[in-house]
């Protein structure tokens, strides 16, 4: 494989809960337009993980993260660092579809807004449009833009969750078990979306779904236990693993 | 004497019991061979049933013996014709205080044998009361003896008692309200009769001590226009408002900061210093505003130039809404804690900062919950009673200067009631006209805000 | 947008942050501040009353101009006069006092001094006869002078105390016959018209009466109640209705509860006026609802799985509630009752309404007596005009927050022992 350009890459990475260490050692390299799937039990600290990458941790007091994370090379796990910079390049989205009580419309303009991307209502109208297209919902609510984004269905919630990622042009997604609320259909669709937004965007996406993880990843990674045991290509995981706990797990034997 | 009855009822029942635990469930397992329930249920049935309804008339006796006693010594005034119902109460009461020796000034003779009547009256109640009680404890002592005899299901029988005293205390919070509405309206009506409604609810000038005129040569008091409400409800109005204007923003701003911002520690140690201040008594900010706040105003004014009374509505109103910050912060912190966290990691995963997160995603998706909470507010500050009787004033104008004197219901409804009242006098009933216009405005603010708060929680539960 | 746009809008978007949380920081402190200011001010013009000045006088305890000798009974020396004596201590202080000024000498003390000298002298009655140096107390108006809440530099016009008074005063202070003492007739007196003998006894007794027919009514009731509504009660019409009321009446100002008072239980049920029974009662029902609403919630905290191990062992629901959940649920019932009493204490406007604010000057000894209570004592006072009430007031106040503290202090602590339990 060739011009494979390096996303993210964490260098021993701890994260503390209070006292209780939740991750260790984490040294992993995520690759740009790729996607890449953590998968391991309840409780192994995938969803720790992917929280460190936009200091969404910051939120909860007793977290601590040690270590070093860089995206495109910079450090972004210091302390005098902007996270809302961060969050600005670094967009999620969370296991329950979580629309603001505001139209739909704004729903989508609030990152827009904040960030002073849109210059006037004719562009920011663009970038409300094309990011419901993107997302594959626009023809759904192209008519009703003005009702309320927790009126819609729980996969069109999480499609909505995903446009207003995307409106304020994230360079990585984050995807914190985006289908386990959702009914088969819905996931079908949003598997298909992540598939079309991996040529603009990196994704890391979190699942329980070893199937899931199967279909839309290029690359997976097996956690256990706050450790990262297995990262690979996810032919190599799936077909061939190196290691026994993941063989057992993918099988099904435990989790 | 009614303590010894309460006492007397009690050590009967203490008795019955003991003797339900072991002759009666004895004599019962003798007679059945086994027993339907333990002993002790046998013993708190009787119980129950020797002192529940011995206690029952006890206190219905107590509270309507007085009423009889009036109704059979004022049938022979009713004869007369020019003696109209406000006359009786007043003879009555005249008589009241000669049998209790209690009456000052010169005794009418034709009230003594009326008075004595009524010590005689009085005594035979006492007894009949007696020989009633200690009659329906036998019966029920009795009847209930019987039951358990037959072996009856005592514990099913004993918990339904239990239940139904429970709903009694429960259907009390029924019969206050009742109670206040049936009060209230009853002298209401008599004003309203006298007063019409119209003229109360619009009318400008407030000055019900003239309606007090009342001399030999006119029988008739002037009522006309002295009872009209507006200025009343404006200066209500305008102190509460002051109070929100104070009340709303800091409370506001403090339930965000303690909801968002401040860490466990500070919240820990600021949220019960805050709420310190409603538990204040109110009398205590009334002794504030009048002694230390009004005249701080005064003071102020004669630097700058201005006139203010040292009873201002603008001293009542700002410590009254001091009172009330607590009301709004610690619910406005409540709200905000129920939305969820997920809306906030929304918003932070998109790089909003803490404040834009707030004002844009959290205060929207908690907006009926503070507003039920700001109501809630309203309707305390509305009702506040001490601080504007002493440092609003008494003076019932339409100003909107609020470096005067203002007045609001609750003060005239004091200031009418303080002292000594007769009952037949338009303005004793004025003030319960006031009252029921309070009672009724804050009951629908009430209501409102409760359901509200109701919804707004459901949506998040 | 290129990245110095940017960088002004970052800046914007920060400033409007910090700006947010200032007005939080801000408000709180202002919250605070008020508070602060509210306790300060009460205190430092309260604390003073807690002491009084007294005068020391060389009092001749006259066998002739008593009019009594060592074997006159205890009723007959109460009813004979010690103003004589205490005349002509006074004059004694300045001898040269014009006849037009001698008044003003006699008012240095209180109206209360011949009491006071009556009562040395019915426990010493071995000093007939002799010259003794006794503590007096200081009428009020010199003793608010000599604890500094009154300037000595106004006109005499202007004060109720005279120059002639004022030197007077100042000799005997450079004699060190000026003491100062704990107050202790404070908190023993009932209320008077005199400043420096009124007290908060009467009101103090009537407080706790009145407190106690409360708590004797609203717990049981709301107790119960509270347990019916969270264990027994159907979901049908009439608990809708009961809740509904219960929680309206929580919000209902405390002065309809007033007129509910008057209009049903004096003018209908003729209740013996301004007494503790009676406001008990209106208390009572006023505080019913702000104790069957902690109750509740107290109730709702007991693990569904206790119940529910009960029942499953074949106990009736009566038994399982009674047994099991009632008692895990009593110190957080007993914490909500506390704070819904100290609500009580401090309420003032329906015991107005029903009377209380008559002027009490005997101590109260059953319910049915009429009394003050400390909070209408606080209004009564704080209408007055004398100076020295002022300071009254406000030590009034500060014994009525001690209480509240009192109670808050153990509702918070049985909380936090019914928190740990569960937690």
């Amino acid at each position: 494989m060739i011009n494979e350009k390096i996303k993210i890459s964490t260098k021993n990475l701890n994260v503390f809960y209070a006292s209780k260490q939740a991750l260790f050692d984490i040294n992993i390299n995520l690759k740009e337009n790729k996607v890449t799937a953590l998968i391991g039990p309840s409780g192994c600290g995938k969803s720790t993980f992917i929280r460190c990458l936009n200091r969404m941790n910051d939120v909860i007091d007793i977290c601590k993260v040690e270590g070093s994370i860089k995206i495109d090379g910079d450090e972004i796990n210091k302390k005098n660092l902007d996270v809302n910079l961060i969050r600005e390049k670094v967009g999620m989205v969370f296991q329950k579809p979580n629309p603001f009580p505001k139209s739909i419309y704004d729903n989508v303009a609030y990152g827009p807004r904040i960030h002073g991307l849109a210059e006037n209502r004719e562009s920011l109208d663009n970038i409300v449009e094309n990011s419901l297209k993107k997302a594959a919902l626009w023809d759904e609510v192209k008519d009703r833009l003005n009702q309320p984004g927790t009126g819609l269905s729980g996969g069109q919630q999480q499609r909505l969750c995903i446009a207003r990622t995307i409106s304020i042009n994230p360079e990585v997604i984050l995807m914190d078990e985006p289908c386990s609320a959702l009914d088969p259909i819905a996931t079908a669709k949003i598997e298909e979306l992540i598939d079309e937004l991996k040529e603009t965007y990196t994704i890391v996406i979190v699942t329980h779904s070893m199937s899931q993880a199967a279909r839309v990843s290029n690359d997976t990674g097996f956690f256990h236990l706050g450790k990262i045991l297995e990262f690979n290509s996810t032919e190599k995981i799936f077909k061939n693993p190196d290691n026994k706990l993941t063989q057992d797990y993918i099988t099904g034997r435990f989790g | 004497m009614n303590l010894t009855i309460i006492i007397l009822i009690l050590i009967f029942s203490l008795s019955c019991f003991f003797f339900g635990k072991t002759k009666v469930s004895n004599k019962i397992k003798i007679s059945r061979g086994k027993l339907n329930s333990l002993p002790k249920y046998y013993g708190y049935y009787l119980a129950a049933w020797c002192g529940l309804p011995a206690l029952l008339i006890l206190i219905l006796w107590t509270f309507s013996e007085l009423y009889f006693v009036k109704f059979i010594i004022l049938s022979d005034f009713k004869a007369d014709p020019t003696i109209d119902e406000n006359k009786l109460n007043l003879i009555f009461t005249e008589i009241v205080s000669i049998a209790e020796k209690k009456f000052s000034g010169q005794i009418p003779q034709n009230l003594i044998p009326y008075a004595e009547r009524f010590l005689s009256l009085k005594y035979i109640f006492e007894l009949s009361k007696l020989a009633v009680i200690f009659s329906t404890i036998l019966f029920s002592i009795f009847f209930s003896y019987e039951q358990i005899l037959k072996n009856i299901k005592a514990k099913e029988s004993v918990e339904k008692i239990i239940k139904s005293v429970m709903f009694c205390c429960a259907a009390i919070a029924i019969f206050t309200t009742f109670g206040i509405v049936l009060s209230l309206l009853f002298e209401s009506i008599k004003f309203f009769t006298v007063v019409p409604i119209f003229d109360f609810l619009s009318g400008t000038n407030w000055s019900p001590g003239r309606a007090f005129i009342r001399d030999a040569s006119t029988e008739i008091a002037d009522v006309e226009n002295v009872f009209g409400a507006v200025p009343l409800f404006w200066g209500t109005f305008f102190i509460a408002a002051i109070a929100m204007c104070v009340a709303i923003p800091i409370g506001l701003f403090s339930g965000i900061y303690m909801a968002e911002y401040a860490s466990r520690k500070v919240r820990k140690i600021v949220k019960p210093l805050i709420e310190v201040l409603a538990g204040i008594p109110t009398v205590v900010y009334g002794f504030f505003a009048a002694l230390t706040v009004g005249p701080f105003f005064r003071t102020l004014g004669e630097i700058i130039g201005l006139e203010v009374s040292s009873e201002s509505a603008l001293a009542a109103g700002i410590v009254m809404g001091v009172m009330i910050i607590p009301y709004v912060s610690s619910l406005t912190d409540d709200v905000i804690n129920a939305v969820p966290l997920s809306l906030r990691e929304g918003s932070f995963s998109l790089g909003a900062t803490k404040s834009e997160t707030t004002k844009k995603v959290i205060l929207p998706a908690a907006l009926p919950g503070i507003v039920g909470a700001i109501l809630l507010a309203v309707s305390r500050a509305v009702g506040e009673t001490m601080i504007v009787v002493m440092a609003a004033g008494l003076g019932a104008s339409l100003t909107i200067n609020p470096l005067e004197a203002s007045t609001t219901i609750t003060t005239q409804i004091v200031t009418i009631l303080v002292g000594e009242q007769s009952f037949d006098d338009p303005k004793t009933q004025a003030a319960f006209a006031l009252g029921i216009t309070l009672f009724f405005f804050t009951l629908i603010i009430n209501i409102i805000a409760l359901q509200t708060v109701k919804k707004f929680r459901e949506q998040y539960e | 947008m290129n990245s110095k746009q940017k960088e002004i809008l970052m800046r914007k978007r920060y400033s409007a942050e910090k700006r947010f949380k200032f007005f939080g920081i801000f408000s709180i402190s202002l919250a605070i501040l008020f508070l602060c200011i509210l306790l300060f001010n009460i205190f430092t013009s309260g604390l003073s009353a807690f002491f009084k000045t007294k005068l020391i006088l060389k009092i001749n305890f006259d066998e002739k101009k008593l009019g009594i000798n060592m074997n006159t009974p205890d009723e007959a020396i109460k009813a004979s006069n010690f103003n004589e004596i205490l005349q002509d201590a006074l004059l004694n202080l300045d001898l040269l006092a014009p006849d037009l000024k001698k008044i003003e000498l006699i008012d240095i003390v209180s109206i209360d001094a011949t009491y006071e000298l009556k009562r040395f002298y019915l426990q010493n009655k071995d000093q007939l006869n002799k010259i003794v140096e006794i503590s007096l107390t200081l009428s009020d108006d010199l003793d608010q002078l000599y604890k500094g809440n009154f300037p000595r530099d106004i006109p005499e016009d202007r004060r109720r105390f005279s120059d002639f008074q004022l030197k007077v005063f100042d000799e005997q202070n450079s004699q060190n016959k000026i003491i100062t003492e704990f107050n202790f007739s404070f908190f023993k007196n009932a209320d008077s018209r005199e400043p420096e003998l009124a007290g908060i006894g009467a009101s103090l007794i009537g407080s706790l009466l009145t407190i106690l027919v409360c708590l004797i009514l609203s717990f049981p009731i709301g107790f119960l109640a509270a347990i019916y509504l969270e264990e027994f009660a159907p979901k049908n019409k009439i608990t809708e209705i009961i809740e509904i009321n219960v929680n309206n009446l929580a919000a209902v100002p405390s002065i309809v509860f007033g007129l509910l008072g008057l209009g049903v239980f004096l003018n209908y049920f003729y209740l013996p006026r301004s007494t503790p029974l009676v406001g008990g009662l209106v208390l009572a029902l006023m505080t019913l609802p702000r104790i069957i609403i902690p109750c509740r919630a107290a109730l709702k905290a007991v693990s569904p799985s206790i119940r529910e191990g009960a029942l499953a062992l074949g106990a009736s629901k009566v038994q399982a509630v009674m047994h099991n959940v009632v008692p895990l649920a009593l110190p957080g019932t007993l914490s909500g009752t506390i704070i819904g009493l100290s609500q009580a204490l401090g309420e003032t406007a329906p015991l107005i309404l029903i009377g209380m604010v008559a002027f009490i000057n005997v101590v109260p000894t059953y319910p049915i007596d009429p009394s003050a209570v400390l909070p209408v004592q606080v209004y009564l006072w704080s209408e007055s005009a004398e100076r020295g009430f002022v300071e009254k007031t406000s030590a009034t106040i500060i014994i009525l927050i001690f209480f509240l503290v009192l109670m808050n202090s153990s509702a918070i602590y049985l909380r936090n022992k019914f928190e740990k339990k569960w937690s």
